[in-house]
This record gives C-alpha cells, structure tokens and sequence, in this order.
C-alpha cells in the first residue's frame, strides 16, 4: 500500500523547472534512494515531501489525504539532514525527547521512549552531552534517534551520511538500513552516492534535470537501465562500437585475453591499476582509438603491461544507445 | 610550544593600557581626593580621600529620578530594540536574503543622520500631530533605538549567521515545533550570547546619551550630570567614575555568562571517536 505519494509535482524556481512531473509511490516499509548527480532535484522532492517547499503543480498524497497545503510540523516526518542539526543548546537526550515534549508527551514516557532510542543507536552512555562533545557519526546516530521517536509516518534522509568520512560512513549506512528495517519506518534516502543508494535500498529512483529516469530494484537499474543517462551514471561503462551499433559495456563484462579469440577486438595496454579487491586495465582500441576499461578481480594473476598488445572480449552488452528509454 | 609575547607586543600593550588607565586614575584623584586643585601634587598623592563627593552627588534630590529615568528609557530601548530587529534579522537570514544589503545600508542612518537632525525632524513632525512623542521623556526610546541600529543590528546580524539558521528551523519545524515554539525553544536559547551583547550595548548608549536628550530639554542622567558639575563638579566626576566602573563590570559578566552558555565555542571541547 502507498504510504506517500508525489502525482505529477512541478516545482519551479523561476525559469529552472526543478521537478518536471515528479510521480514516485513509497509503499509502507519500505526505503526509497532518490539518486542522481548535483542539481537533479533529489533534495527539492524532500523538501517538497517535508513541506519546507510548496509545489506549483500536482499533489503530495500521504496515507490517501492530500498533504500539499499542510504546514511542515503538522506532517509528521522525521528528517536527518546532510549538515549536522543537533540543537547545540541541548543535551543528547534533550535532543531526541524534543519531538516528544513538542507532543506533550509525559515526562516519564518520553524519558522511557528516549532510553530505548539511545538504546537503538547505542549510544546509552552520552545521554547527558552536549552535541558539540560527540563525533559526526554520533551527532548523526543522534539525530536519526531524534527523528524516529516521534515515530514518524515517513522518514526523510537528506544525504545524512556525506559529512562522514568514508569508514564511519559505511557503519552509519547499515545502521540506518538496520533501524529502518527494525522499525518498519517508510523512508525517503536522497543521495548522489550510488553505492550507497544500491547497498541500502529496497528500490532506487534515479533523477536528472528534474526528471524521474529510472525507478526499480538496485540489481534492476544497475542491470537493465532504462536510459542512456542511468546506463552511465550508474556504476561503470564502456562506450564501444560492436557490429555497427553503438552500446554500453560494463568494465566487469570487459575481458582482456592475450591474443585474438573469436570475437575478440585487438587493443594495446594503456594503463593498469590494482585497487585491492578488483584490478583494472585501460586498453585503446585499435579499430577507432577509444579507451575501454576492463575490471577483474584480484584472484586473476594476469600480468599486463603497458604498451602491450592484447585481445578484447565483450561478454555482456549492457544497453544499446539508440534504445528507446 | 608555548610562544613568548615579544618586546614590542608588550610596548603596545603598555602605551595602549596607559591611554586608558593614565586619564582614568588622574579622574579618581580629582573626584575622590579632597585636595585644592593648586595643591595637587607628589606629597599630597595619599592626603584625604574620601567620598563625599560622590555622596552629595547621589544623595541630591534630582539625582534619583534622573538616573531611574535613565535605567528605564535603557530597559524600554532594549526592548523596542530586540523586538524590533530579532525578528527582522531572523526574516533576511531565512527568508530575504536579497533584502540583506538594503538593511545593512539603512541601519547605519544613525551613524549619518547627526542627532540635531533628528530631534528638528522628530519635534517637527510630531509636535501637533502627536505631541506626547516630543513632550514625554519616553518619547527618547524611539530615537534611541535608532541609535542603538547600527551596532545592535551588527551584533544581532553576526550571531544569527555564525548558526546553521535553516538546518535548526527546518530540524525542529520537521520535529512538529511551531514557528512561536521554534523561535522560543531553540532560536533564542542559541542566540542568547548576542541577545545580551546588544540589550547591555544599547543600555549603555543610554545610560550615557547626551545630545538628544539635551536638545529635547530631558531630564535623564547625562543632563543631569552636566547641570551637577557646575554646583559639584568633583561629585559629578565620581559618579561618572562609578557609572564606568560598574558598566566594566557588567561587561565583564556578561562575558562570563557568554562563555558558560552551552553552544559557546570557548568551552572544552571532548570529541570521543
């Protein structure tokens, strides 16, 4: 069942239309990415799901109520921001029980809810800090703790992670997918990171300019992009001429063979690079000159070396550019 | 490494401090020492202190009313002030940012308009539509205010921009806070800091605004110790000593209370990993 739904909204910032007839349904439970490059309108469909923007056309549905002309704190939505939005005047545990003294919740309940929140992040032991005395990981537990005890109809993840660095981020991502799971919350994730759009999504929704490309499984986008645009944009590819026709090839669908195998394409090493668990090579085709990249993993020993002639095999195409989208 | 604090640094430290101390000490000695002026010298540095001056002064019958008018007009352009522009800044900054320079340009007039201006411009204008403005002492608080602009706004501006104004807002309008909630819950507690720096500054201004009060014929304390040092200009000296002494004094609590405001950036800061 739909819990949230955007029917055709346009939202326009003068001339910049920046959502063009945004349709998406979030069912109930379940965690939607929005994804796409800087500018394509991820973070102004959540706003607009927020209510901190209005739409100029089409309607927000929210449990079968239209919600578009409802102010934002008579929504319901819990939100964690990119920037870290603790209020700073507040300990931990008066950030997460703020939601809930706003409520009026009794004291002795909304101290209960917000033992087991801390209890959910784990972080039990800060109760008593203020937001400047803990990490970035921390302040962004805290937050996501603050937006869940409101128990919210939705919750709205505005690139939360991309303040982290790289280790924290990874272990803040699945606790994010682990509490949502746990909870049964219906989130919204907006992000430009496609690993970790892929990695925690029940379906992704990949946007450019304003408009929805591609919504589906994370294998289903990645696997059968509908566009040219969420071909490359997702993962990796190669551009190659096969046959006459124009396609996408994965790098990890790109082998580099010795010497001519049947159907293979000849090119000469460029370039190779070992990143720990896969290895890449950049080979220049010798038919036209462009550059393929091959990936494999590291259990494959083959030495190339640059300036080397070899052969290219292309097991999988991905996408034909001239495909309808 | 701790690094040591150069000669010259010290020099200007000096020259700096003796620029304030220096006319300072001489103005005790004249307030509070009862010595004949042509008798002022090294051997009677320690004779006869004492203070009476500033006794007589404050026992003076037109002292009190002088100086509750003065608190009171400071308290009244503190609030005017605050209420004007607190939620004026907070307006540009969320919602009209484009409007930002136009207001920075307008809250210097005070610095451009000479209060002669606008005493002749405000009785003027008001004298027969709306007489109680120049008749009433309160009828200070509105050009006091508009002399606080300058600074108050600066204060006010700075404080709100050194927060993430938008990010707080939307966190706890998203939390179902109200606007009157928000602003009261979380804005003003975060921006307490610059709420006491401009309330203790435009007090300040009041306590010891002169110019327009005189020209409106006004009795509030800067007239009042004008009028008093001809009849007692040694009194007149010590409560001017005693003013600034306890306006140094309130600054330094407010500072004190600033830095033990929980979002101050003075204190320690403990990031666990």
């Amino acid at each position: 069942m739909s819990q949230l739904e955007f029917a055709h909204v346009t939202k326009r910032y003068g001339n910049l239309e920046a959502l063009s007839a945004f349709s998406l349904s979030v069912n109930k439970g379940e965690l939607i990415s929005i994804l796409g490059p800087s500018g394509c309108g991820k973070t102004t469909a959540l706003r607009v799901a927020a209510g901190f923007e209005s739409c100029d056309e089409g309607r927000l549905i929210m449990n079968g109520h239209i919600i578009s002309p409802v102010p934002p704190h008579k929504r319901n939505m819990g939100m964690v921001f990119q920037s870290y939005s603790l209020f700073p005047h507040l300990t931990v545990t008066e950030n997460i029980g703020f939601g809930l003294e706003v409520r009026k919740m009794p004291k002795k309940k909304r101290d209960e809810t917000v033992a087991n929140m801390l209890d959910l992040v784990r972080l039990v032991d800060v109760g008593h800090r203020y937001p400047h005395q803990l990490s970035g990981g921390q302040q962004q537990r805290v937050a996501l703790a603050r937006a869940l005890a409101i128990e919210p109809t939705v919750l709205l993840l505005d690139e939360p992670l991309s303040a982290l660095d790289a280790k924290v981020r990874i272990e803040v991502r699945d606790e994010i997918r682990s509490l949502q799971k746990r909870t049964g919350t219906t989130t919204l994730f907006v992000t430009h990171d496609q690993e970790e759009a892929l990695s925690i999504s029940d379906r992704v929704c990949v946007m450019d300019k304003g408009v929805i490309q591609q919504v589906g499984t994370p294998r289903d986008v990645y696997e059968n992009p509908s566009t040219n645009f969420v071909a490359t944009f997702i993962g990796e590819t190669n551009t190659v001429e096969l046959n006459g026709a124009e396609v996408f090839v994965r790098p990890e669908h790109t082998r580099v063979v010795f010497d001519a195998e049947p159907n293979s394409y000849r090119g000469i090493v460029r370039s190779t690079a070992f990143t720990g668990p896969t290895q890449t090579v950049i080979v220049e085709l010798s038919v036209d000159g462009r550059l393929v990249r091959a990936t494999s993993t590291n259990m494959v020993t083959d030495n190339w070396v640059p300036g080397q002639e070899v052969g290219i095999v292309f097991d999988h195409v991905l996408r034909h550019t001239n495909s309808p989208a | 490494m701790k690094r040591s604090t150069p000669t010259w640094e010290w020099l200007v430290i000096g020259v700096i401090s003796a620029f304030f101390i220096v006319p300072m000490l001489a103005m005790s000695r004249f307030a509070l020492q009862r010595v004949p002026m042509s008798l002022l010298g090294r051997s009677t540095l320690f004779k006869r202190w004492n203070i009476k001056g500033i006794i007589n002064t404050i026992s003076d019958d037109k002292f009190r009313p002088a100086f509750l008018m003065s608190a009171r007009l400071g308290l009244l352009t503190v609030v005017v002030v605050l209420a004007l522009l607190l939620p004026t800044v907070l307006w540009l900054h969320l919602r009209a940012m484009k409007w930002k320079m136009a207001a920075e340009v307008v809250s210097l007039l005070a610095y451009v308009v000479p209060p002669i201006a606008l005493v002749v411009g405000v009785s003027g204008a008001y004298r027969n539509t709306f007489p109680w403005l120049v008749s009433s002492e309160y009828g200070l608080v509105p050009l006091y205010a508009i002399l606080c602009l300058p600074f108050a706004y600066r204060t006010l501006d700075a404080g709100v921009g050194s927060l993430d104004l938008h990010t707080l807002v939307n966190a706890s309008r998203s939390l179902g806070a109200s606007w009157t909630y928000t602003f009261r819950k979380i804005l003003v507690p975060n921006l307490l800091s610059a709420i006491l720096t401009t309330a203790f500054l435009a007090f300040a201004v009041v306590m010891g605004e002169f110019a327009i009060a005189s020209l409106l014929l006004k009795r509030t304390l800067p007239t009042y110790m004008v009028e008093a040092q001809g009849r007692e200009p040694q009194g007149a000296m010590a409560v001017a000593l005693l003013l600034l002494v306890l306006t140094t004094v309130l600054f330094m609590l407010i500072g004190r209370i600033q830095k033990r405001l929980p979002n101050s950036t003075s204190q320690e800061i403990r990031v666990s990993p």
